[in-house]
């Protein structure tokens, strides 16, 4: 049943394009828009989670991961001529490069402390965004980025322009974070995160160097924020610094503790939710943020772990215990 | 050559030296208990050897290596395993978990294998749930190895504990106070399973108060009192030792 009614649910998403062709012709670029967003809001929220949720700290950060790699990505295409994978893959490591980097000093500090450490460094990077204007251009922004473009130079070549190309480019992003977050949230690597989350000092007496897995975790993080940068720059041809405030952890924060920190369902669950959400209430213009928040209010009254413990309430083979 | 030597050990906290040069020597297949009144420096002692608390001076050598300040993962690595007197599990982690995070260092395998969940990688997991089942069998928590750690009683969080430092087959376990709070029927439980251990070989170091259970089981006695060793012997040489008498009971 469970197995059905996931390849239902797989069916559905990949086939949305003509799904909303056929429901909602008239605002069907609207609607793709939204799906887009909604995917790589998806990747960047299990990214974060991967910090937040497993390792158990509470950076506040990301933005400045996904802003290195989406100006990284935007830098490469637009002036050294980069291939869009080349691109994508520069900005990966670009992030990581950073994250590395600062990861070190930032892991001294412990709770409160690294939440403060890690909202510098994000309003460090936005600001730098905003100045650096040699380099980002800063609110004039970075412009002309191309579409993306598949295959190798010389070969033959898939240029992605139509949205719903974006939006299954977009969900193969999403896919290749997913598998990367099961794998990385499983067996032997993922029980180290959530020993460290968990106990810190009877994971050392386990063996386990909590500095190496939080670095270890908050370092991929950072590089699949910034793949999912690039691939946001790509889709969007443009880059301002906007998109790198620290209004973007609010959203992560919101998809991730209410749809459910540390569990790949309930943060698809939130970026689903909170991205589409917003968008929906568009029918009440007046009202919007007001129902907004009293949504948020709800799920934090009702369920102070998140929309996926309501899930597990209900299916009982999943309660511990 | 001793598994475990200490050597001139020497732990001060802001006024008071907690641990002040203590020797002490375990052999290999010894059971050694560590008691003394409170405050005596018997757990200073253990999170020194362990990498907790970063001595002030003297060594730590085990198995002939200088381990003296080596942080606690490393310690544990070279096959030290210990418990704390704070009963301390993974809340979140159900039981099995609990154990399976002890065997780290026997499951590590290279980023590619992980991805392609390698043959070895399954057989590392299934040898590892399996050890993991034998050990939570022999505690009596066999039948919780699905419940969240957080959710077992006091006793079966220790019972759990003692079973994950079991996991790495350790070379020498440090137990600080396992049949502390728990009742007389866990106490005798506790007592079989380390004199268990001892009988298969194993090297432990006990901090124990429970006279009745440390003059039972031990080999040797080492007395610490404010943090210095006051009396080190069989336990018919401790019981009748006048200096320990005056320290436990005063003059």
């Amino acid at each position: 049943m469970r197995r059905a009614a996931a390849c239902a649910l797989a069916a559905v998403v990949v086939s949305a394009p003509w799904l909303v062709a056929v429901v909602v012709p008239r605002q069907q670029r609207y609607v793709l828009h939204v799906l887009i967003f909604t995917a790589f809001f998806a990747a960047l929220a299990l990214s974060y989670d991967l910090v937040v949720g497993h390792v158990g700290s509470l950076s506040l950060a990301h933005p400045a991961f996904f802003g290195v790699g989406a100006y990284t990505a935007a830098i490469l295409a637009t002036r050294a001529g980069w291939p869009f994978l080349a691109d994508v893959v520069g900005a990966a490591l670009a992030a990581a490069a950073v994250a590395a980097l600062v990861g070190v000093p930032l892991f001294r500090l412990t709770e409160h402390a690294f939440a403060v450490g890690t909202l510098g460094l994000a309003v460090v990077a936005s600001i730098v965004a905003n100045n650096w204007v040699d380099v980002t251009r800063g609110p004039l922004c970075i412009t002309g980025i191309p579409k993306p473009v598949l295959g190798l130079s010389g070969g033959p070549a898939l240029v992605i322009t139509t949205l719903p190309g974006q939006y299954w480019l977009a969900l193969v992003a999403l896919g290749a974070v997913v598998l990367l977050y099961r794998g990385l949230t499983t067996f032997r690597l993922g029980r180290a995160f959530h020993a460290v989350r968990d106990n810190e000092p009877l994971a050392g007496a386990a063996g386990i160097n909590a500095l190496k897995y939080r670095l270890l975790a908050f370092t991929i993080a950072a590089a699949l924020a910034g793949g999912v940068g690039a691939m946001y720059v790509h889709y969007l041809s443009v880059m301002c610094p906007e998109e790198m405030t620290i209004g973007l952890t609010v959203n992560l924060l919101v998809i991730v503790f209410l749809g459910g920190v540390g569990t790949l369902r309930g943060v698809l669950i939130g970026a689903v939710l909170f991205t589409a959400l917003p968008e929906v209430l568009r029918l009440a213009p007046t009202w919007r943020l007001v129902i907004y928040g009293a949504l948020l209010l709800l799920v934090v009254v009702r369920s102070p772990e998140g929309i996926e413990r309501l899930l597990r309430r209900t299916t009982p083979s999943r309660v511990a215990g | 050559m001793p598994l475990l030597e200490i050597r001139g050990l020497i732990k001060r906290f802001i006024g008071v030296t907690a641990v002040d040069r203590v020797d002490l020597a375990v052999e290999r297949g010894e059971l050694v208990s560590l008691i003394g009144p409170n405050g005596s420096g018997k757990t200073t002692l253990f999170n020194c050897v362990t990498g907790y608390l970063a001595t002030d001076g003297g060594r730590v050598l085990f198995g002939g290596r200088d381990v003296t300040n080596a942080p606690s993962h490393s310690v544990a690595r070279l096959g030290i395993a210990r418990t704390f007197q704070q009963v301390s599990v993974f809340p979140r982690l159900s039981a099995l978990d609990n154990l399976l995070v002890f065997l780290q260092q026997h499951q590590e395998e290279s980023f590619l294998a992980r991805l392609l969940r390698s043959r070895r990688l399954r057989r590392l997991e299934t040898e590892a749930v399996e050890r993991a089942r034998r050990l939570l069998d022999l505690v009596g928590l066999g039948d919780r190895a699905t419940a969240a750690a957080g959710s077992l009683s006091f006793g079966q969080r220790k019972l759990l504990a003692f079973a994950a430092a079991l996991m790495p087959d350790p070379e020498l376990l440090l137990l600080d106070e396992p049949a502390a709070a728990v009742n007389p029927t866990m106490i005798n439980q506790m007592k079989q399973h380390i004199l268990a251990l001892h009988r298969q070989g194993k090297t432990v170091l006990l901090v124990e108060h429970n006279m009745d259970v440390v003059m039972d089981i031990s080999q040797r006695i080492v007395v610490l009192d404010h943090g210095e060793k006051i009396a080190e012997g069989p336990p018919d040489v401790i019981r009748r030792d006048a200096r320990v008498v005056e320290a436990y009971f005063g003059r």
